[in-house]
């Protein structure tokens, strides 16, 4: 039985994703996070406040980041290490290959999100709607994709290795800390930050998560799910215009 | 019928401005092993980049297995081989490199497991097979990235430069394994530096150089057509040497080569009147003859002196 061209680049891409260094990445580190400061900044907090369980939604938001990068540097290595040009001399087509790596996202996004959903339940245990669980994946997806996209275009943009680390490492940290994943938005906040906090997409998807995660809807999380998927949708085009025009191999 | 390649008047230039292919025709019969050869920078991957899809030329026309490259990649890639010059492989351990190549290419999972056995034995990869490409040799990868290509089926292989970096015993296996596939009826086309291997295998040869053919025709009758001569290698003192070679090329123009400023060859069809003029030249500028010797002309000589007539 032969599978679709798709599904065959699909399987490939988490094939060579399943290394212990990728699976420590996807779902080690999140863990770590939830751990560490999952219990380091409960301590510092006043009665029955749980801060894990503030902090568990954030970790999941987190994975569409980790799902992004991991997506951006097998670009960046195809590219490097000749795979993309024997697969685009091979049955496939630049677009299968791209989206080929937009799926593989958005399954890494949603499995280390269910991976995580799972380790948090022994840490903190939770009960979660079924409309909130539904909510909570559709921000994933979105924010898989979205990270997918800004990582891509990093990829098809950048030609040298350390440029490359620098600002994946910049975008991951900006992201990360700039954002709802590990605090809430506090309008006590510095103005630049401020401005950081508002203009990171994964504060929205983030605060997304975070009321399918608690079952507190409201007509916020609607817009703020509109407006993640139209930054998304502009980061998508970017990347495929990005990547059309890169060069196939990098020097 | 239709070539398996066809290839008329192509050009090429990656800025608009400096052609790196100009004026390029050749046809590559079907079963036979076709030569590209010329140094660095010749044209050679340009031309194995346009065959395989990769770019688009252009100006010329083209065909592969009977389509055009621009319209119809996918149909060509379909029934292609490719061994890239650089390197390319998954990073994972040898033998899953075989099984996802397999399986991008839709093979049977039986049929895919019989020939990556195969494979792995024909090309001594058994004892890195669990190994992950990371930590194997350049020349192991080499061997891995070419075996991998014979995973699939295909009716036109390009392979370009593949025996960089392949040890002697190995090289020679792997050209009688491409010599075999060509007997079976599969047409290749093949790029190298190495002249002997040119010589050992293609059945005809493209010299290029600068983006155009030099010459193009059996090996045998290139060798007949340029080598009805002899080499005279010679090598002098560094003092003066560039007085004598530049009196040397007054008179041989582009049947000398100058390899470096101690060494070169010229290219005689007399070597018992070139010897005398040598000696004479190099006592009245001053040089130190510290070397000659006279040799029949290889397929190398024919093919520096056509290179080094072009440049």
């Amino acid at each position: 039985m032969t599978f679709p061209r798709l599904v065959r680049l699909l399987y490939r891409n988490l094939v060579v994703n399943t290394d212990v260094g990728t699976i420590f990445f996807v779902v080690g580190l999140p863990t770590l996070y939830l751990v560490f400061f999952g219990y380091g900044y409960q301590s510092f907090l006043p009665g029955d406040k749980s801060y894990l369980l503030f902090l568990t939604p954030g970790i999941l938001s987190f994975q569409t980041l980790i799902a992004g990068t991991v997506t951006g540097s097998m670009l960046w290595l195809d590219r490097r290490f000749g795979m993309l040009a024997q697969l685009l001399v091979g049955p496939f087509t630049r677009i299968q290959y791209l989206l080929g790596l937009i799926l593989t996202s958005l399954i890494l996004g949603i499995a280390g999100g269910l991976v995580m959903l799972v380790v948090s339940s022994v840490i903190v245990p939770h009960y979660i709607a079924p409309l909130g669980f539904g909510t909570m994946i559709l921000a994933i997806i979105v924010g898989s994709i979205c990270y997918g996209s800004i990582m891509l275009l990093i990829s098809a943009l950048v030609r040298s290795q350390n440029t490359y680390n620098s600002i994946q490492v910049s975008v991951i940290f900006l992201s990360n800390f700039a954002s709802t994943v590990f605090y809430p938005y506090s309008e006590n906040l510095p103005v630049p930050l401020r401005i950081l906090f508002l203009a990171n997409p994964l504060t929205y998807i983030s605060n997304t998560v975070r009321d399918g995660y608690m079952g507190s809807y409201s007509a916020l999380d609607l817009f703020q799910f509109a407006l993640t998927s139209m930054f998304t949708l502009i980061m998508l085009l970017l990347s495929a215009r990005a990547y059309f025009r890169a060069e196939i191999a990098t020097t | 019928m239709t070539e398996p390649v066809s290839v008329s008047n192509l050009n090429h230039s990656y800025d608009g401005r400096r052609y790196v292919v100009e004026g390029v025709s050749f046809e590559v019969r079907k079963g036979e092993v076709f030569g590209l050869l010329g140094r660095n920078g010749a044209g050679k991957t340009t031309i194995i980049k346009v065959l395989t899809t990769l770019i688009k030329p252009t100006s010329g026309s083209v065909s592969v297995l009977g389509y055009d490259p621009v319209r119809d990649g996918k149909k060509i890639r379909e029934r292609i081989g490719v061994v890239q010059q650089s390197e390319s492989y998954d990073f994972t351990t040898v033998e899953k490199n075989f099984d996802l190549y397999g399986m991008l290419w839709g093979v049977d999972k039986s049929e895919a497991r019989r020939r990556k056995e195969e494979l792995i034995s024909s090309f001594g990869l058994e004892s890195i097979r669990k190994k992950n490409v990371a930590d194997i040799s350049g020349g192991e990868k080499r061997r891995l990235q070419v075996a991998r290509e014979f995973m699939h089926d295909m009716d036109l292989l390009f392979l370009d430069e593949p025996t960089v970096g392949i040890d002697v015993i190995m090289r020679r296996e792997l050209l009688n394994l491409i010599k075999k596939k060509a007997r079976e009826g599969l047409t290749i086309i093949f790029t190298t530096h190495n002249l002997e291997e040119a010589d050992y295998l293609c059945d005809r040869v493209a010299i290029i150089a600068k983006g155009r053919i030099l010459a193009l025709d059996t090996v045998e009758n290139l060798k007949r057509i340029y080598t009805n001569r002899t080499a005279i290698e010679l090598q002098v003192n560094e003092a003066n040497s560039e007085a004598l070679f530049k009196k040397l090329s007054e008179i041989y123009g582009s049947n000398l080569y100058v390899v470096d400023n101690t060494n070169a060859v010229i290219s005689s069809e007399d070597p018992k009147d070139a010897i005398p003029t040598i000696i004479d030249l190099a006592s009245k500028t001053g040089s130190h003859i510290e070397y000659i010797s006279v040799r029949k002309s290889t397929l190398e000589d024919v093919l520096i002196q056509l290179l080094s007539g072009a440049s």
